[in-house]
């Protein structure tokens, strides 16, 4: 069987998000703007950090990623994560390593709201002729400063975008203990471009990523779309495989 | 119909030291064994750093091995990478002339282009480029084996006059085939007249409807080789036992996990917006084949799993829609012990294959040797 991650829960079930509840509401969040830039990194070092229940990708990759908001039920804001590719079971996840918002309304939603891990900082997307840069800034000191590199335009139906996992404390079945949360936003896509990934400065420990660093690039893409922080729908253990370990929140999105 | 094996040759972990070796060896015990039953291929895949799914990275090193233990059964690449990062293409000229040459005119040669992240990137390949590359090369395989010499000024790859040696032993030369893995790849393999390996489990009627496009478009197509090799080609997997639960709860584990290992792999379009890969392929077919929802009755009823006349029926429904040959991955992961695997095999070749009008192979040379060529 394929490996699974090696995670001690133990180390971070302190500073993991709490959820009052499972019945966060959605945010419906139109024409935001969403920048991701793949790299991969060392599996070795990634393995310590993705929970029991999960299997590495093969090879390891981070995505940095940049999503501005200037519609939502928080008013606007730009969020900026950096996640694990991994899997759960069978399907390609985003394990949500850490996260920052521009407003601190936002950051307190999104960690109640998904177990989003968002601290409020300073949260930058900006274009230059040759390049869209992101930027986080904590505390005056730059823990996160990326680019794509000479965008090209190219079809939205050529992007994809992988659902997150979430870890966090969350109530079910009478007690509150860490669990994994499946954030699956559906895209509507506008425009696209397609460029080159580079990452000038990566603070990993501001992003709760060990000694993770980005090695080979893959490729960056931002897009134009109608999106959302849906309900939550599944849930899964963090120590078992998922497919022991999954439950089912709700049926579908069709009540959101 | 044609009868085959499929090779991704699947290694479980721990990967002890001994471990690879046994799984090659089971690999070729179950080859041997083949021959001797009367099937008429057997294919191997190039894969490069997909643990556990594929240690078949040197296939035309194991055709060879199988076609130094065998007398009748064809060895076929399924496929050889045709990008540059990968295999050079006077490389690949000169290593298949030589295994059909030991062969003894047995080979027949698979192309294709990887689909996967985790290969292309780690040959530090661009997939915008694979595509292109895959045709350059194909174009230039059948001139590179039979004219005297050859030289070529093109995008992706140029060499000076040279002569290429050896010739490939078949006359004109071993049939060619493409890997059809994303939707309109049929299309490529009917516009250059090559033989269309399907390497997915689509159901019946997503096959039949390829097929058909298939069929209709190579009437038309201008080969790149000096023949039509219009033949179609698809995957299965096999275990075959009298007792169709039995059958079938072993199948189901087989197939089970063939899929779950290909799911663990980065597909290319997973994480690379490119539009040289339209469709996600092969991989998240399999993904959703693993997890259930997308396994449709359909889907099942083409698996060749369970007791002989469950395989038969299944067998006669892919020939209906014009199949000409079945290749089977016979394990993943070793989850089918290797006695069980050979009694499947002398089930089927028992049972099945007579209906199919084929049976132990008679000692004879292959047909390009028998003629002379």
């Amino acid at each position: 069987m394929p490996l699974f991650g090696q995670l001690d829960l133990a180390t971070i079930a302190p500073r993991l998000p709490t959820l009052p509840d499972l019945d966060t509401r959605a945010w419906v969040l139109p024409g935001a703007e969403t920048m991701q830039l793949l790299m991969e990194t060392s599996r070795t070092a990634a393995d310590p950090l993705l929970p029991k229940a999960m299997h590495p990708a093969v090879p390891s990759y981070l995505a940095f990623s940049f999503l501005r908001c200037p519609e939502s039920p928080v008013g606007p804001f730009t969020l900026a994560t950096v996640r694990l590719g991994s899997r759960a079971g069978a399907h390609p996840r985003g394990l949500v390593l850490g996260a920052y918002a521009s407003t601190q309304e936002a950051a307190d939603g999104l960690r109640r709201g998904w177990g989003i891990p968002a601290q409020a900082a300073t949260v930058r997307l900006r274009r230059h002729h040759d390049r869209i840069s992101g930027e986080v800034i904590r505390e005056g000191a730059t823990v996160l400063d990326c680019a794509l590199v000479n965008p090209e335009a190219i079809s939205g139906s050529d992007v994809q975008l992988i659902n997150w996992v979430t870890m966090a404390n969350a109530p079910l079945d009478g007690t509150t203990a860490p669990l994994l949360i499946q954030v699956d936003p559906k895209y509507t896509f506008h425009k696209a471009e397609r460029g080159r990934p580079e990452v000038r400065v990566f603070d990993a420990a501001a992003w709760n990523a060990g000694p993770l660093r980005p090695t080979n690039p893959i490729v960056a893409t931002i897009a134009m779309v109608d999106t959302d922080l849906p309900r939550i729908r599944f849930v899964m253990d963090p120590v078992k495989p998922v497919y022991q370990g999954t439950r089912r929140i709700r049926e579908s999105r069709t009540d959101e | 119909m044609k009868f085959g094996i499929f090779y991704e040759i699947s290694v479980p972990r721990p990967w002890t030291r001994e471990r690879e070796r046994e799984v090659y060896n089971n690999c070729l015990e179950q080859v041997r064994l083949a021959d001797e039953l009367g099937f008429e291929h057997v294919w191997a895949v190039e894969h490069h750093f997909l643990e556990e799914y594929s240690h078949c990275s040197a296939p035309e090193l194991f055709l060879t091995a199988c076609a130094m233990i065998t007398k009748n059964i064809r060895v076929g690449h399924g496929i050889v990478v045709c990008v540059p990062q990968f295999n050079h293409p006077i490389k690949i000229a000169e290593r298949t002339a030589t295994l059909d040459i030991l062969s003894g005119g047995r080979l027949e040669v698979g192309t294709g282009r990887s689909a996967t992240w985790t290969e292309l990137g780690g040959f530090c390949a661009n997939p915008d480029d694979t595509k292109k590359s895959w045709d350059e090369f194909v174009r230039c395989l059948p001139k590179m084996w039979t004219q005297e010499s050859f030289a070529y000024q093109g995008e992706f790859w140029s060499m000076p006059e040279r002569t290429i040696l050896p010739k490939v032993y078949q006359r004109p030369h071993p049939p060619m085939w493409v890997a059809v893995t994303s939707p309109g790849t049929e299309l490529d393999a009917a516009d250059r007249g090559l033989g269309s390996l399907g390497l997915t489990f689509a159901g019946f009627a997503e096959q039949e409807r390829k097929i058909g496009e298939y069929r209709r478009r190579i009437q038309l197509c201008e080969p790149v080789g000096a023949f039509v090799n219009e033949q179609v080609a698809t995957t299965n997997f096999l275990f075959c036992h009298e007792d169709n639960k039995t059958g079938m709860a072993m199948g189901q584990r087989l197939g089970d996990t063939f899929n779950y290992l290909a799911a663990q792999l980065i597909s290319t379009r997973e994480v690379f917006a490119s539009r040289s890969y339209q469709s996600l392929g092969l991989l998240p077919q399999l993904r959703r084949a693993a997890t259930g929802p997308d396994a449709s009755p359909e889907q099942a009823e083409g698996l060749c799993f369970g007791d002989p006349g469950r395989i038969i029926k299944a067998i006669k429904h892919w020939e209906s829609i014009g199949v000409d040959q079945i290749n089977f991955i016979l394990n993943a992961n070793e989850v089918v012990p290797q006695d069980q695997v050979l009694a499947s095999l002398k089930l089927f070749a028992r049972e099945v294959m007579p209906v199919f009008g084929k049976g132990p192979a008679k000692a004879a040379l292959a047909p390009a040797a028998a003629a002379g060529a």
